[in-house]
């Protein structure tokens, strides 16, 4: 079931795309105000299914399990206490069942929801804990990769990183930053570089970026990231800034307009691309169009040679 | 102040900047025991620190744990210096608020920062806590005849709680003014739903707040 070989390769040979965000489809679908969406992969198996299958059809070459918040700390705050490894098992069977021949399965791994000192009182052995608990759900019931992603506190990034790694499959490890005027720094003031050295010192297979930003601001944070980090690099942008509207929340960017800066930030370095908060598989049919044109382009401008 | 203090109160509001509550503390022991009034204590001492900590803040030169450090050496300073001023019969309250997230909504961490930083600035803060219902932010805003009612919510799913809270206490005749924060919120989503403001961050929240009980 579990092909970490095959990310490994797919990884050295070629740029892949990810999925785009989850939690406003499942909305679209009737999650409910204050639900977990990390239930549904009990409650409402198909609709999870569905979700993901927007995604394959629209030509990612990895989906990310509905696991976000799947580790045990953030499922007790959600009252799923305990089901850690229900949960997680059932979400990547859903994948599963949605992937098309050769597409990759990532565990998707978010943060805890609880703070170190000074902001909380959690310690570094309960990230350690929640962390080993997740990924060995996710690495048990067969995922392709972990993807860690929207970390913002540096030491709960890399206590997320290790405890992937030691599960034996191939890591992608992102992290969510804001453009300060000094620079990007994670809301706990870890700045960009520094921050995805580290993480690529834990032998992630892959760093980056997601979240927080839309895709213009993150083209240039991409170039920064480039000149920090020797390697493979992830950029996840959202579809620009959510705005409250009286039908509900929306976001200021087209598919069209993502999708060329996602074409721009391969061309920087990134080589892991998709979408975040607001992106839907419109966005990333969008990216699809746009990365499979830069290929023919490549292949054209090497058969003239 | 027959004494110079200025080398005192500079050392308090270093310790303001510093994040360090037994300075904070002791600095304000040690202001008591040589005659500067509780008042000129905090004007003059820890409150320019923590305006310098926002100015930090909002320069990207400071990050949340210096602002939770910050807000919790003010907390310490005012422990200290609370009971001297009640002494003096000043009330230095600059008004009440009531806080909390709104209904769904557990993300504390926002709604925590601004709770401490407007106690650190002079108000009395009554922090409901996490998933408050409609009706117990607009029982508490009764009850304490509160100046502000502040709510959080940190998720598009949940951000809509908020025009519920708007309607709850203007339908309720308060006079409290309602202030809505968190990820998801701005600008206009505010203007939309009727609120009377909105903040960025924890630190103009305070300025935001300052200006809505200014008399």
């Amino acid at each position: 079931m579990s092909d970490p070989g095959g990310a490994r390769r797919a990884l050295a040979e070629r740029v892949l795309l990810l999925d785009g965000g989850m939690g406003s489809l499942l909305i679209a679908m009737g999650l409910a105000r204050g639900e977990a969406a990390e239930a549904w992969n009990v409650e409402h198996p198909e609709r999870i299914v569905a979700a993901h299958r927007g995604y394959v059809e629209a030509g990612s070459d990895v989906i990310q399990t509905n696991t976000f918040g799947a580790n045990p700390v953030k499922l007790a705050a959600s009252g799923l206490g305990g089901r850690c490894r229900e949960i997680n098992a059932a979400a990547v069977a859903l994948a599963r069942r949605a992937a098309a021949p050769g597409t990759l399965v990532a565990g998707d791994v978010g943060p805890t929801g609880v703070f170190l000192p000074p902001v909380g009182d959690a310690g570094e052995e309960l990230f350690r804990e929640a962390f080993r608990e997740q990924t060995e759900a996710l690495a048990g019931a067969g995922v392709d990769l972990i993807a860690i992603e929207t970390m913002y506190d540096l030491r709960e990034a890399l206590a997320a990183a290790e405890a992937a790694l030691a599960t034996g499959l191939p890591v992608f490890a992102s992290m969510t930053f804001e453009t300060r005027r000094r620079g990007a720094f994670t809301m706990m003031g870890h700045a960009l570089g520094p921050s995805l050295r580290q993480l690529a010192a834990t032998g992630a297979d892959a760093v980056g970026l997601n979240c927080s930003v839309g895709s213009g601001a993150m083209l240039a944070l991409v170039r920064e990231a480039r000149s920090a980090v020797d390697r493979p690099l992830i950029a996840q942008p959202n579809a620009g800034q959510p705005r409250a509207t009286p039908e509900g929340v929306a976001y200021d960017a087209t598919p069209e307009g993502f999708a060329r800066d996602l074409a721009a930030m391969v061309a920087a370095g990134a080589r892991v691309v998709g979408g975040c908060c607001g992106t839907d598989p419109g966005f990333i049919r969008a990216a699809r169009a746009a990365l499979d044109a830069m290929t023919e382009r490549a292949t054209a401008t090497e058969e003239a040679r | 102040m027959s004494l110079d203090h200025s080398p005192l109160l500079a050392a308090m509001s270093q310790s303001i900047l510093d994040g360090d509550e037994t300075a904070a503390a002791r600095l304000a022991g040690d202001a008591l025991a040589s005659g500067v009034e509780p008042l000129d204590a905090i004007d003059r001492g820890f409150t320019p620190g923590i305006r310098e900590v926002g100015r930090l803040f909002e320069e990207g030169e400071y990050f949340l744990p210096e602002l939770v450090t910050a807000a919790q050496a003010m907390k310490a300073a005012m422990a200290v210096l609370r009971p001297a001023l009640a002494a003096g019969a000043a009330d230095r309250s600059l008004g009440r608020v009531v806080i909390g997230t709104v209904p769904g909504d557990i993300h504390d961490i926002g709604k925590t920062l601004v709770g401490a930083l407007l106690a650190a600035n002079g108000f009395e803060v009554f922090d409901e806590g996490v998933d408050v219902a409609i009706e117990r932010f607009v029982e508490r805003a009764r009850e304490l005849d509160a100046d502000l009612v502040c709510a959080s919510a940190l998720l598009t799913t949940t951000m809509a709680a908020q025009r519920e809270l708007v309607a709850a206490v203007r339908g309720a005749g308060l006079r409290a003014r309602v202030l809505v924060g968190g990820a998801p919120v701005t600008h206009a989503w505010a203007a939309e739903i009727g609120a009377d403001g909105h903040a960025d961050n924890a630190v103009a929240a305070v300025d935001l707040a300052r200006r809505m009980v200014a008399p």
